[in-house]
């Protein structure tokens, strides 16, 4: 189980104002939690401190109840997998070899057979068959996102943080991540955290949903509790419509 | 599975490589060894006797190892630099580590005395003068490494003005220190590739291992390492405890070798390049070994091509040279894109 205690973090020590304040959530397992909120919200610091590539400035973050800065890095990896919102890779790799970074945690570059089934396993689940040979630079945007998210899979975590993991992908692949996304949770167990923008895929694939604003909890619950305007207004600061789809509330956002 | 993954086509192209430097070396060594003997002999009119060519062979051995020695070093550790600092074009020798030598002679023999212990005995004056190297270069690596921007220049700025102050300071001294004070530094300073300070050799030599082996064991850290550092991190490699590990070995390691063959400020820059170039790898195991050969073809095939020159033009001269323009030509090719 992963809890966030009273997180407080920023990136400017002069400055007043926190980046985020007084965060506290405990992650649902086996669930999709959706975070959403506006553009520097604070969501991709958060996900940054709760997987601890940023250490917090106040306040802590256990996994099952050990405090995360206590961990060895090596451990966490085996436990969290975070896909960053941006990825800028100085060096010249095929989408196969990025994916079995996504092992190291587990054999620490020396790949077994079980590693490599491990390998082909993703890059079948992300469709990159045809694309494993080819250099990261050379293929397209939404195609290296796949390659990416193929990296965390093979990373086998039962935690998995993905911030904004539809970013480049089309409506086909968005609908297939998104599936693939349940199945993890459905079928392996996993538990998801998951920054997403566009918020009806958060109303019909989450089982819970946590709307930030100004580096704060704005309000969390199911998506019928969160997909209101009594939420949604204030937290993305424009107006909104609701309908009912299949028992869901679904929003417009076009004026 | 071993067989398979070393019979990928880039792996094969990596080990012809290595296959063809090594070839390149053991001739380089013999045109080396020839220049230095038969090549002497025929000039002189004279015949190689058997006993001459065996005390200079003796000569030539400790000369040869160290010049090995030393481009094994300076490869590596300038392969583990560009990797943590994420940039093609730095080399950890542009600090100016040869500046920082000669200061430190100076002021040893100008405040004790070149009787004294300090600069007499070469274990201690080798440590004395690492110290202070290390100290310096730990200091400014990890400047670079806290202001992300323009490193580059900041660290060829920074190199500059560091030998200027001690290269002045260091002639003042000079100036003011009587005459056979003046010859000692000389004589001891005077350490490069065709003087090499062998005296030292048998506490180089361990050193260099220690931190040749230290960096090379970790190459598979380093492979994650050069996805960045929140990529590496989150596979679970501790970034900081790596980053400093790596500062530390790398300033041990450079002041050994400067210590021991005097400076090379590009032949590791060139090396790692060349390897790069001619591999196709980023992996940093076969570049490790592909550098350090490189390395090593370079600074033999140089001397031996000197040699049979009569010394017309020193090898580190071309070194610096070709260096120079190449890490133009990197600067440029970097703004670019
Ligand atoms: N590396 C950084 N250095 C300084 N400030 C930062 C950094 N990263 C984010 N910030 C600031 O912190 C605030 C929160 O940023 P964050 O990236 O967490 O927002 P976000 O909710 O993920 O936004 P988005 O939807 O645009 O991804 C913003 O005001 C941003 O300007
Ligand atoms: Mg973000």
């Amino acid at each position: 189980m992963i809890e966030v205690k009273n997180i407080s973090q920023t990136y400017d020590s002069r400055s007043e104002r926190d980046t985020i304040t007084d965060v506290s959530l405990t992650v649902r397992e086996n669930t999709i939690t959706a975070l959403i909120g506006a553009n520097g919200a604070g969501k991709s610091t958060l996900l940054s401190v709760m997987t601890n590539l940023i250490p917090a400035k106040k306040g802590n973050v256990t996994i099952d109840g050990v405090d995360v800065r206590k961990i060895k890095t090596s451990e966490v990896a085996k436990k969290v997998a975070f896909l960053k919102q941006t990825h800028q890779l100085s060096i010249k790799i095929t989408v196969r070899d990025l994916v079995e970074y996504g092992r190291f945690p587990h054999c620490g570059g020396r790949l077994k057979d079980t590693d490599h089934a491990k390998v082909n396993e993703c890059i079948d689940y992300m469709n990159l068959e045809e694309l494993s040979e080819k250099y990261l630079d050379e293929i397209s945007g939404g195609q290296r996102q796949r390659a990416f998210i193929a990296m965390i899979l093979a990373q086998d975590t039962p935690y998995i943080f993905l911030d904004e993991p539809l970013n480049n992908l089309d409506i086909k692949y968005s609908v297939e991540m998104m599936k693939i996304v349940h199945k993890l949770v459905s079928e392996l167990d996993k538990t998801v955290v998951i920054v997403l923008h566009d918020i009806n895929f958060a109303a019909a694939y989450a089982g819970h949903i946590v709307a930030m604003k100004d580096g704060k909890i704005y309000k969390e619950g199911t998506p019928n509790e969160v997909i209101t305007t009594e939420v949604l207004n204030p937290v993305f600061d424009h107006d909104f419509h609701i309908t009912e789809h299949d028992g869901k509330n679904i929003c417009l956002y076009y004026d | 599975m071993v067989v398979k993954s070393l019979a990928k086509p880039r792996n094969l192209r990596a080990i012809a490589v290595i296959a063809l430097l090594a070839l390149l070396i053991v001739g380089a060594t013999a045109l080396y060894i020839y220049s230095r003997t038969y090549a002497n002999a025929n000039r002189l009119g004279v015949t190689m006797h058997p006993t001459a060519f065996e005390s200079i062979m003796a000569r030539i051995r400790p000369a040869m190892m160290s010049m090995i020695a030393a481009s094994v070093v300076l490869a590596v550790v300038s392969l583990s630099f560009q990797t943590i600092v994420r940039s093609r074009v730095l080399t950890p020798s542009m600090i100016g580590f040869d500046s920082i030598f000669v200061g430190t002679q100076t002021v040893l023999v100008f405040v004790f005395g070149a009787y004294s212990v300090w600069f007499q005995n070469p274990y201690v004056n080798y440590f004395v003068t690492a110290g202070v190297m290390i100290t310096i270069s730990m200091f400014m690596y990890s400047f670079i490494l806290r202001s992300s921007k323009n490193n580059v220049i900041f660290l060829l700025m920074f190199g500059l003005i560091l030998s200027g102050i001690i290269g002045s300071g260091t002639r003042y001294l000079q100036v003011i220190m009587n005459q056979s004070e003046f010859f000692h530094v000389q004589a001891a300073t005077m350490v490069n590739v065709n003087n090499i300070n062998t005296n030292i050799a048998n506490i180089a030599f361990p050193i260099m291992a220690v931190v040749v082996v230290l960096i090379v064991l970790r190459h598979r850290r380093l492979d994650v390492m050069s996805l960045g550092p929140d990529q590496a991190k989150s596979l679970g490699i501790a970034y900081e405890r790596e980053l400093r590990l790596h500062l530390i070995l790398i300033a041990v390691g450079m002041s050994v070798a400067t210590a021991l063959i005097g400076s090379l400020t590009f032949l590791g820059l060139l090396a790692v390049n060349a390897a790069r170039e001619v591999m196709k790898t980023h992996k940093h195991l076969p570049l490790f070994i592909g550098s350090s050969l490189m390395a090593a073809l370079t600074l033999i095939a140089g001397q031996a091509v000197m040699e049979l020159l009569q010394g017309a033009v020193p090898v580190t001269v071309i070194i610096n040279l070709v260096g120079c323009s190449y890490i133009f030509y990197l600067v440029l090719k970097e703004n670019k894109t």
